[in-house]
């Protein structure tokens, strides 16, 4: 993939993420990493924009609003951006979490602004992935993809084009393709 | 191209297969020495014909019963269900044999960018406009968040924000109301009511209540000519023959009948029955005679229209190729396109066109990613992976030096929990005008046993001994980065890698006669597409011992006590390996 890291490059977390020196993470207390994810240098990722109308009362107590939500295995690579959505929504605007599932690869330089990300989902580089877009599990979205905004791309779907659109089916024996444990492994700062 | 990422395709054995001919003559000798020629000759990955039988693995599926591999074009697709990409709403069969294959809530895409489309409702009107045009307008509007496109560019407004698709049905380009064919057929009833009972019944105000009166002399969408043509026709044959031909009262002849198809067939192959009916019934029908019976007569003014809307709008107001073929109706202008329902997708199973057993088998759920039955070559068949033998610097081209060899590592990788006998075979030199020479450095080896997962993620957690012996036994071949022959490079629990040796040759156009090969003096022409790329085919044949009986379970434990109980397998294949390009010189 990338060339070899320097030394203490990545810092480790006691759930096993690998998270660069050199990344840009805002508003980490509204960012919720499942384990197990690298995020390599120069990645983005924008927890500061939250829900304004935040104050919408939930019974209980208070805990920290979530902006973006990543699950396990995931990897970004050098250079991407996460930003939560945002929307005209009855006269105000507003910021929508950003939900990643599991073993979601993004390529570099590609700027994600969906709604949901599913499992097993691969994403090019230079991809720009638009606002409030919903990406099923088994999804290969190839590099310089410009996914259009509202879209709902169903699982087992091959994206590519500007504007993206489904140009293919992920076959059967594809499925184990998808799993990102071996690439999690080969990163980090010892290797 | 300077990034040239190795690959391996291997060959569907259904290519082989001779397809039953149509030649009628089936002595002809031809056509048994045509297959045996194809035995003999190696395979050629250039060969036009092998364009459609090259798959990479993860592609192929694998049929336990044939014991042979299965590729898209000998599988059967069957459809499990159907769904909308857009809404993932599944789509019963009835709903789509009646409405369809498209989508038919509000899923619709961007006529010119196929995006999709959102509904959002209009901004409050400024004041001052008319009340007459108010009233006409809906609140809703389709737009596209991509190209920006909204249907209020063709005048399509909507009153509520759901069921779109049956609202726009009724709603022309421009705002006006489409004539839906249910509201047709209503006033041809009455039509023909008023004819055969007379225009002075008392119910004959009702009527008029019905549905828009139509006009004899509107012009017709396609979809409306259709319907009228068809109920004209109809009711022309149901006039020219009260009881029909074939027994049938009215207009409908019922082909979807097989009772009624099979006395249709009966008068082609002259049925006794159907002759003289046939011939006393003569129809003499009239043809249609205005816009009510599907008559449309050219308006040269529409022309004069068209040129004059090209005038004003230029370039920018026509549709290109690719929307129009979108279209359900003809579009040439930009004010013509109607929003696109989404095409539903489909999840399919998968079944041996031989034996007809299912290989693959989703589940039927939309939201479910699971499969049922899941038979891919890659858990059966070795999967081959290339790298070059010495890694590349950076900054180095990974073009391949003509005439000068490089060598690769062939990584064969054992999904199957037995031991597997490997045997590769390349032509000394790859087929085509530019011949590469090939050495596989050792064609013949075992590749040991898959374990289960559970044993991997066990020694995972050691980070044992396996992976270091691994790295120190290459590395001490590392120093000379020499391969010895008949020497297996690396190896692993169920891997082995293998050295092959290749000498590109130049690919110099221009280059003297004596280095030129048969082929290349017999075909002048330039360099083709990818010609520059080095692709060896490789028969590999794979041996190895399974149980006879079907279920793991069972057999392990008889596989124990008896050698019997175990046969022999093999599996034989060509593959193309394709390694790099060659460098310009």
């Amino acid at each position: 993939m990338s060339r070899k890291p320097a030394k203490g490059e990545y810092i480790e977390t006691d759930t096993g993420n690998k998270v660069s020196r050199r990344s840009q993470i805002i508003g980490t207390t509204n960012i919720i990493l499942g384990g197990k994810t690298v995020i390599q240098a120069e990645v983005i990722i924008r927890g500061d924009l939250l829900r304004t109308s935040s104050s919408v009362p939930d019974g209980g107590k208070q805990s920290n609003p979530v902006a973006v939500a990543i699950g396990r295995y995931c990897i970004f690579s050098r250079g991407c951006e996460l930003r939560p959505p945002g929307k005209m929504y009855k006269g105000t605007f507003s910021h929508y979490p950003l939900k990643i599932a599991d073993h979601v690869f993004i390529g570099p330089g590609s700027i994600i602004e969906a709604a949901l990300v599913g499992s097993h989902v691969s994403i090019g580089a230079n991809c720009v992935i638009g606002k409030f877009t919903i990406i099923k599990d088994y999804v290969r979205i190839l590099g310089g993809t410009v996914v259009p905004p509202n879209i709902v791309i169903p699982s087992f779907s091959v994206v590519a084009g500007r504007p993206g659109r489904v140009v293919g089916e992920i076959a059967e024996g594809e499925v184990e393709g998808f799993d990102l444990r071996e690439l999690y492994r080969s990163v980090g700062n010892n290797t | 191209m300077a990034n040239f990422t190795p690959y391996t395709y291997f060959q569907c054995p259904c290519a082989d297969s001779v397809l039953p001919t149509r030649n009628i003559s089936s002595d002809s000798p031809s056509a048994a020495s045509g297959t045996s020629d194809q035995d003999e000759r190696t395979f050629d990955p250039r060969a036009p014909r092998s364009n459609y039988s090259l798959y990479p693995l993860e592609h192929l599926l694998y049929c336990e019963d044939c014991h042979q591999i299965r590729c898209p074009r000998c599988v059967l697709d069957e459809i499990v269900t159907h769904y909308c990409p857009n809404c993932l709403f599944e789509v019963p069969n009835s709903i789509v044999k009646s409405e369809g294959t498209r989508c038919t809530r509000s899923c619709f895409q961007c006529p010119i960018c196929i995006a999709p489309l959102s509904v959002s409702a209009v901004e409050p009107q400024p004041e001052g406009h008319g009340v007459a045009d108010t009233a006409h307008v809906g609140q809703y509007v389709l737009n596209c968040a991509y190209c920006l496109w909204s249907s209020k560019d063709i005048g399509v407004y909507f009153d509520k924000p759901n069921a779109i698709s049956a609202q726009l049905a009724r709603i022309k380009n421009g705002g006006g109301q489409v004539i839906t064919p249910r509201d047709r057929r209503k006033d041809r009833e009455g039509r023909t009511r008023e004819a055969s009972m007379g225009p002075s019944l008392d119910d004959d105000g009702v009527q008029e209540d019905d549905g828009p009166k139509l006009d004899p002399n509107e012009v017709l969408d396609p979809e409306g000519q259709f319907s009228n043509l068809k109920s004209f026709y109809q009711s022309q044959i149901a006039e020219a023959s009260p009881t029909s031909a074939l027994g049938f009262t009215g207009g409908d002849y019922g082909y979807g009948s097989p009772g009624a198809l099979s006395r249709i067939m009966g008068i082609y192959t002259g049925g006794t029955f159907a002759d003289k009916k046939v011939k006393s019934k003569k129809a003499n029908f009239r043809e249609a005679r205005d816009a009510l019976e599907g008559l449309q007569i050219v308006d040269l003014a529409s022309d004069a229209d068209a040129i004059k809307k090209l005038q004003e709008n230029r370039w920018q107001g026509t549709t290109s190729l690719e929307q129009r073929a979108e279209q359900l109706s003809e579009a040439p202008f930009v004010s013509d396109l109607r929003p696109l329902a989404y095409v539903l997708r489909t999840k399919r199973s998968k079944r041996c066109k031989t034996c007809r057993h299912i290989l693959s088998k989703p589940e039927s759920k939309v939201q479910t990613t699971r499969f049922r039955i899941r038979l891919v070559a890659l858990n059966y068949i070795p999967a081959i992976t290339i790298r070059p033998l010495q890694p590349l610097a950076p900054t180095q081209r990974s073009l391949l030096t003509p005439r000068k060899a490089v060598q690769f590592l062939l990584t064969f990788k054992n999904p199957l929990f037995e031991n597997v006998k490997v045997s590769i075979a390349t032509p000394a030199h790859t087929p085509g005008r530019f011949k590469s020479k090939v050495t596989v450095l050792c064609p013949q080896f075992e590749v040991g046993a898959n374990t289960d997962a559970w044993e991997e993620a066990l020694r995972e957690g050691g980070k044992g001994a396996g992976g270091e012996k691994r790295r120190t036994k290459a590395e001490a071949h590392e120093g000379q980065n020499q391969a010895e022959a008949g020497q297996v490079w690396e190896q692993g629990r169920n891997w082995v890698s293998v050295v092959v040796e290749v000498i590109p040759p130049s690919i110099r156009m221009d280059a003297p006669d004596f280095v030129k090969t048969e082929e290349h003096k017999n075909d002048e022409g330039p360099l083709r597409e990818d010609e520059d790329v080095v692709e060896i085919p490789a028969f590999v044949r794979v041996e190895w011992e399974a149980d006879a009986a079907q279920d793991d379970d069972t057999g392990n434990l008889a596989s124990m006590r008896e050698k019997d109980g175990r046969e022999k397998r093999e599996l034989a294949y060509w593959c193309v390996l394709g390694l790099g390009r060659i460098a310009r010189e």
